[in-house]
């Protein structure tokens, strides 16, 4: 089986990004992996005062709260599209072994047929995937 | 002589504080107008580009998807991108406009065509809208002439590097691309060391730039990177993703060029015209109204003879070494691809 070293987690502040990190960091912990929580910088983000502040504030504050070594989480800020950026992870300098997105992203695009990045991810990934349901997904019996 | 699609803004394509938007038009029949040009401009009519055309370039069902996403009253198709439910119809005109230039300048066998649509086209990938760009434009004639059995260079001189562009053509040896783009940007592709499918090795040649880099820096690199290939490819027709978001002024980029930067990046690109009526210029990006204005007058100035004003060329910024090193790391990157294409042949 392949050794999990470094885990990849699609990172946009949204909650159902939160639910994908913190189920990276639950598994990244017994297999002493690192975390590597990656932004994908569109075309907009440049006109919208974006900063990496807040996202790395984020990602700080839930690796304390479940326990992780700050040391062992890292963010990545890339410039492209979601799909793409988390593609290239499994490739140098991330090198990353797993992938991790929540189902939804930020909301502010409802992708429907054409641009759900899990979707995507599904078809395009170069190592094992993992689309963390949120909250909103799990229906009840 | 001119050859330019009907303009129109397409105001029924917007997104209200997007920066894609419809004045863009208007910022380039500014231009366009400031040159003098009276008769020797001639305005042509687009057709709606049929989806065999466009099937050229694009997945069949990404068409039907764009279309029905359209027509159920569109929205945001990811985070930069938006189409609205007259976007379908816009872009496919878009796509049109490009033939329709092309074919009257194959018809006159004369004259420099501009296509100034919008949305732009260069980010669009055969599946998937991406960067404000829905259909891929200059692709859809590029792949027409090629499959008329024509040698076709694309010269894209955007601030962002023409993602979807290299993606269609990737492993078509039939079209060269050269790209001039600011790195790291968005869409974070166009490093120096993709050179072609193995099919298609040194078919394309990315220039990537530094924040801060001048016109000096563009001009350099075409001519100690590209200029030999593109002697070797023979093009005989080149059309040019002609973005204009590498001004200084441009709010999307941080590279420093001027108006005038973009006349001596026409004339660089008119060395390799082949012929009279080869030669098509693709609006994509150039978000400052007042550069995308003066870059354009310039850009058409400069390839017509006629007299335009424009800032000084810009020099002397970052990326003095670019040349030397994309030659390098071009070179590195040929060998392997060859090496692998080889060993492809032995099995």
């Amino acid at each position: 089986m392949t050794d999990i070293r470094t885990i990849a987690v699609g990172f946009d502040g949204s909650p159902d990004s939160e639910v994908a990190l913190v189920w990276a960091l639950d598994l990244a912990a017994p297999l002493g992996a690192r975390v590597v929580a990656v932004h994908a910088r569109g075309l907009l983000s440049r006109l919208e005062g974006w900063s990496s502040s807040v996202l790395e504030s984020t990602v700080t504050r839930l690796a304390r709260e479940h326990g992780v070594s700050v040391g062992d989480v890292s963010v990545c800020v890339e410039e492209g599209d979601a799909c793409s950026v988390l593609v290239r992870c499994s490739r140098p300098p991330v090198d990353a072994d797993l992938l991790v997105v929540g189902s939804r992203g930020d909301g502010k695009h409802p992708g429907l047929l054409l641009g759900s990045t899990s979707l995507e991810l599904a078809q395009r990934a170069e190592v094992a995937l993992v689309i963390v349901p949120s909250a909103h997904d799990v229906v009840s019996p | 002589m001119l050859i330019v699609n009907e303009l129109t803004e397409n105001a029924a394509h917007e997104d209200p504080g997007h920066p894609e938007r419809p004045e863009r038009v208007g910022a380039v029949a500014a231009g366009i107008s400031s040159l003098h040009l009276g008769g020797d401009v001639v305005s042509v009519a687009p057709h709606r580009a049929t989806r065999a055309e466009l099937a050229r370039v694009h997945d069949g069902i990404y068409l039907d998807e764009l279309g029905a996403y359209c027509y159920a009253g569109g929205g945001n198709l990811d985070e930069d991108t938006y189409a609205t439910y007259d976007s379908w119809a816009i872009a496919q005109f878009a796509a049109g406009a490009g033939l329709a230039v092309v074919d009257e300048l194959t018809r006159r066998g004369d004259g420099v065509g501009f296509v100034a649509v919008r949305p732009p086209g260069h980010h669009a990938l055969a599946d998937r809208a991406m960067g404000f760009c829905l259909l891929n434009n200059v692709a859809v004639s590029a792949a027409a002439l090629a499959d008329r059995g024509e040698r076709v260079l694309i010269v894209d001189w955007d601030v962002h590097h023409g993602n979807g562009t290299q993606s269609m053509f990737w492993n078509d040896p039939r079209v060269l691309y050269v790209s001039t783009h600011q790195w790291p940007l968005f869409p974070g592709t166009g490093v120096a060391q993709e050179v072609g499918g193995l099919d298609a090795v040194d078919r394309t040649i990315n220039i990537p730039v530094p924040p801060g880099a001048t016109g000096d820096t563009l001009a350099r690199a075409l001519d100690e990177v590209a200029a030999p290939v593109i002697d070797e490819f023979d093009p005989t027709w080149v059309l040019v993703s002609a973005g204009y978001d590498a001004h200084r002024a441009d709010p999307m980029g941080d590279l420093l060029l001027t108006s005038g930067d973009f006349a001596m990046l026409a004339r660089r690109v008119r060395e390799v015209v082949p012929a009279p009526g080869r030669l098509a210029l693709f609006l994509e990006g150039g978000y400052n109204l007042e550069a995308l204005r003066t870059s354009v007058a310039a850009t058409l100035g400069a390839l017509l003879d006629a007299p335009f004003d424009a800032a000084a060329p810009s020099a002397g910024g970052a990326g003095g070494d670019v040349a030397a090193r994309v030659r390098e790391q071009r070179r590195v990157a040929l060998d392997q691809a060859r090496a692998a294409r080889e060993r492809e042949e032995d099995e």
